[in-house]
């Protein structure tokens, strides 16, 4: 029955119909659209390439939020796939209470995404919010979080940092899947425990670290709740990210055009960026065979 | 160059259970000692121990002329070829020889030449840029065994490294292995060996001395032909030789001059020395009487000590030069091992026909049924 | 598989072990502690907020919480929180449907084009989404479907969330097709086959695959945000937004309770699951 080709397309039809409407259409009508000036009033207008050379010309506005996407990368996405690493490995062992921390770890990856955290993150960094109050309490000068530029991005990458539960959940599985006897034999060897880490846990969660980078990555160029809720973008355009520009361009100021323009750049960066880490994973992923010792 | 010394080793583990128990024993230098046992024997407990991979709660271990008790396993002197081979699946053949030895900061020169000696010792020279994945079994386990002789070792230590492979594999590697400790010997590089294994045919083939162990005690300690021979219980008895010793439950008794075992209805006499043998136990009441397949005849012998029974055949195993003869004696099972040339018209016997076996008695066995413990 | 144990004296592996709990404890309670505080800190006046670090108000009252419900709209939370459900209940519907059928073709069936859609089911995991806003905008504009919750629905009716497929596809590529081979000997057709043998085995996955779209769907943002124009139809998320508003002056008590009761859903739903879907998820990626 199994290779009954039409039933099996028959089942698989939703998706079929759900790609193409809502994934390969959309796709190639926002790069039409990225051709036009279109403010949904009157009809759109073709304007061949005008809207990127604006865009990559003539657009102080774009090139810092371009800016300000990539240093949020740079610093977000090696934090919480580092920490999520770290404290996989540190949850790896005989730990009766795995459970427990395992589900307490999570449980703001889950949240995290979520506007009522966002408005708690905006508290907490606020003049008078929970972080200054501890600062003080610990006899550091309070800091203005979220009215000065150089300290802004980090309210937001501390909030991505701290959704590492998911990563680090992946990650744990990938730490237990390493034989006990690798860890055994290495001691035999001679290999000290930092040794053994480096050199045999590493690795052999390569695919993991790489699968996980990649998608940190995809999530981080897309961050949209955290900088709207808590910064909005500010002050001073320090955590204005792609993501908010787009979304401004195309439902605050309705300049079609130039919004799809804008998100077809972000797709063209994330997709190169994707390519290469693709490319050079030859260099650095090892995927291990089905073959070990025991048949 | 190292004795490795055993005194009193106890493990006992947190929740109560006593894996290993007042274990004494003393592997001489440049000897191949053949820990042997069936599952939960604490077999594979005392070679870790002996590794410095888990820890004996009491007892003295030295190898050598040191005390290791604390020491870790790196500063022991030992190396271990584990039963899944525990290659290291990211580096090549190469890389899984030298890692050790890099890490302990060998000259890179020395570090090349070690690994190119053991890879043409053990014939997988051509092998050194493969990764472990693209190895067969056979090849993984040379890797594994080069990556322990690189380390040169004082003591070597083989957790079951046969058991993943197929029969003929295991026959062929067991005469590989047995060379190899005489090559190693013979060019004066150390060579004490500790290998651990279920399998009493490896241990019979390849141990200069086996040590036969039950629920973490050591039943016996000794050369394999006295070990088969001379069992020291019945439990070793029972464990050592293929197919195993019959073992059956008799009482002695004296009728008239003679002293004889009572078998249910059958009555053996005992051969003279056997019976004076006896003499000396005070218990020699109920017994457990072992005979080996191999003393149990088709055709009689003109001495004295052989007595003839009736059985019924169940089953004949045609070995090609021997032929196994599963026989019933009164409702208890007893086998016969007989050259084929001898197997005469019980060849042609059907399930539950009669025929007549004949006993070797003087190559008899007899055990105290309490306990096991030899009495002759 | 842990990681090892090796001959370590007892007091060496405990004190190892002891490291170990307290690293974890402390990276735990920092982690946790904001959203203690929040807890303790819907229970505090607006002044107690401000000045203390430690979460135990100093006096329990519950005034933030019926001010905050109330909120400073004609509508109480009650409203936002029938909508986030008249949202979220059909959306879980229609995706474990569509996401079963789907994954069922995908993890056994041999059909046209199998290998380019799986390719491009990948592919869309890990692409960025933004790129498809603007016009889905449109076409649900052009549809008259803006205002509605039309355009939060029915994308899910058609597999749009792959990573549930791809989940879905997973586990069941984990299944021995045994049992259904031995009931298509006894007989069975194909949609016998999915409902009588195959949901049953996939109830774990699809387990998870109702919680994290209930969380999800409970959480989404932006979605709302450019479909819905009138403030009843709101689901928490928004209202939430509206809470904060345009204002410098924020009752901050208010909104803190808020917050708290917008979060009592995807907790409790998270802590009644919890067990299954996170071993689900590492086995199959995550997106988080």
């Amino acid at each position: 029955m199994y290779d009954n080709k039409r039933l099996g397309f028959l089942f698989a039809l939703p998706f079929v119909l759900g790609v193409l409407l809502f994934k390969l259409f959309p796709f190639v009508a926002s790069l039409c659209l990225s051709f036009t000036q279109y403010d949904l009033i009157d009809p759109p207008q073709y304007i061949g390439l005008q809207n990127y050379r604006e865009l990559f010309g003539d657009d102080p506005l774009f090139r810092k939020s371009l800016g300000v996407t990539l240093w949020f990368a740079i610093l977000a996405v090696p934090l919480r796939v580092g920490f999520a690493l770290f404290v996989a490995h540190v949850l790896n062992f005989k730990l009766r209470a795995i459970g427990f921390f395992r589900a307490a770890f999570y449980l703001p990856s889950i949240l995290g995404g979520s506007i009522a955290v966002a408005v708690l993150w905006r508290f907490l960094f606020s003049k008078y919010g929970l972080i200054n109050l501890a600062l003080v309490k610990l006899g550091l000068e309070p800091i203005a979080w979220l009215a000065d530029e150089h300290y802004s991005m980090w309210t937001i990458v501390l909030l991505f940092t701290w959704q590492f539960g998911s990563a680090m959940v992946i990650f744990l599985a990938a730490l237990q899947n390493v034989p006990v006897s690798l860890y055994e034999a290495a001691e035999c060897d001679g290999a000290s425990k930092a040794q053994q880490f480096w050199r045999i846990t590493v690795p052999l969660i390569t695919p993991v670290i790489f699968f996980n980078l990649i998608m940190q990555m995809v999530h981080a160029f897309q961050e949209f709740n955290a900088p709207y809720m808590i910064t909005e973008g500010g002050p001073l355009n320090s955590t204005y990210v792609l993501a908010l520009y787009i979304y401004d361009q195309s439902f605050r100021y309705f300049n079609l055009g130039y919004g799809a323009a804008l998100s077809w750049v972000l797709f063209a960066l994330v997709a190169a960026l994707a390519a290469l880490s693709f490319w050079s994973s030859r260099y650095w992923v090892f995927y291990a065979g089905e073959k070990d010792g025991a048949r | 160059m190292a004795a490795v010394s055993l005194r009193d080793i106890e493990k006992v583990y947190p929740n109560g259970f006593k894996a290993v128990r007042g274990v004494n024993l003393e592997i001489h230098d440049s000897e191949f000692m053949v820990l042997v046992g069936p599952s939960g024997s604490a077999k594979s407990t005392l070679l870790r121990m002996v590794a410095g991979l888990e820890r004996a709660t009491s007892g003295e271990l030295h190898i050598g002329a040191r005390r290791v008790n604390d020491l870790p396993p790196k500063q022991r002197g030992i190396a271990m070829v584990f039963q899944n081979y525990a290659l290291y699946p990211h580096m090549t053949v190469y890389g899984n020889l030298a890692f050790g030895l890099k890490l302990s900061g060998l000259p890179k020169p020395e570090v090349d030449q070690r690994v190119r000696q053991a890879a043409e010792l053990l014939e997988m020279s051509h092998l050194l840029e493969r990764h472990p994945r693209q190895l067969s079994g056979g090849q993984a386990q040379r890797v594994a065994v080069g990556r322990a002789i690189v380390k040169k070792p004082e003591v070597f230590l083989f957790d079951e490294p046969l058991s993943n492979l197929d029969a003929k594999l295991r026959a062929s590697m067991r005469v590989r292995l047995t060379e190899l400790h005489h090559s190693l010997r013979e060019r004066g590089q150390s060579a004490t060996v500790i290998y651990v294994t279920h399998d009493q045919v490896e241990a019979m083939t390849m141990g200069e001395r086996i040590c036969v162990l039950k629920d973490g005690e050591i039943q016996q300690v000794d050369v394999p032909r006295v070990l088969y021979e001379r069992p020291a219980n019945a439990f070793v008895a029972g464990f050592i030789g293929s197919p195993e010793m019959n073992l059956l439950q008799a009482e002695v008794e004296q009728r008239g001059d003679a002293v004889g075992l009572k078998l249910k209805a059958l009555w053996l006499p005992l051969p003279a020395e056997l019976a004076a043998a006896l003499d000396g136990h005070s218990d020699a009441g109920e017994v457990l009487f072992g005979l080996r397949p191999e003393h149990i005849a088709t055709v009689s012998r003109s001495d004295r000590g052989t007595v003839a029974i009736g059985a019924r055949v169940q089953l004949l195993e045609h070995m090609g030069n021997e032929v196994f003869i599963r026989a019933d004696v009164q409702g208890t099972p007893l086998t016969a091992r007989v050259p084929a040339e001898q197997v005469g018209d019980i060849g042609q016997c059907r399930r539950g026909e009669a025929c007549t076996l004949h006993l070797n008695l003087r190559a008899a066995h007899l055990f105290a049924r309490s306990d096991g413990r030899r009495l002759c | 598989m842990s990681a090892h144990a090796t001959a370590l004296t007892d007091h060496a592996q405990r004190s190892r072990a002891l490291i170990r709990y307290t690293v974890l404890l402390a990276v735990a309670v920092l982690m946790l502690y904001p959203l203690l505080w929040l807890v303790g800190a819907s229970f505090k006046s607006n002044s107690e907020i401000f000045s203390e670090v430690g979460f135990w108000p100093e006096r329990f009252s519950p005034t933030a919480y019926v001010k905050g419900w109330k909120t400073s709209t004609e509508y109480t939370f009650a409203t936002y929180f029938l909508n986030s459900f008249a949202i979220t209940i059909p959306r879980i519907a229609v995706t474990v449907v569509s996401c079963v059928l789907v994954a069922y073709a995908f993890a056994r069936f041999e059909f046209w084009g199998r290998k380019l859609l799986f390719g491009i089911m990948v592919a869309t995991m890990m692409l960025p989404l933004i790129v498809l806003r603007l016009p889905q905008y449109l076409m649900f504009r052009e549809l008259g479907w803006l205002d509605t919750y039309l355009p939060l629905i029915v994308p899910s009716a058609f597999a749009t969330d792959t990573f549930f497929v791809f989940m879905l596809v997973q586990f069941l590529r984990g299944i021995p097709r045994d049992m259904e081979e031995a009931a298509l000997i006894d007989g069975c057709n194909a949609w016998q086959l999915l409902l009588y043998i195959i949901v049953p085995l996939l109830k774990p996955a699809i387990i998870s695959v109702v919680v994290f779209q209930f969380i999800w769907t409970m959480n989404d943002f932006m979605g709302p945000l450019i479909y819905l124009a009138s403030v009843e139809k709101y689901p928490v998320s928004l209202a939430l937004k509206m809470s904060i508003g345009a204002t410098e002056e924020v009752e901050w008590a208010n909104v803190i309770a808020i917050s708290v009761v917008a979060l009592v859903p995807s907790v409790a739903v998270f802590f009644m699951a919890q067990r299954h879907f996170i071993e689900g998820t590492a086995s199959s990626g995550i997106k988080g």
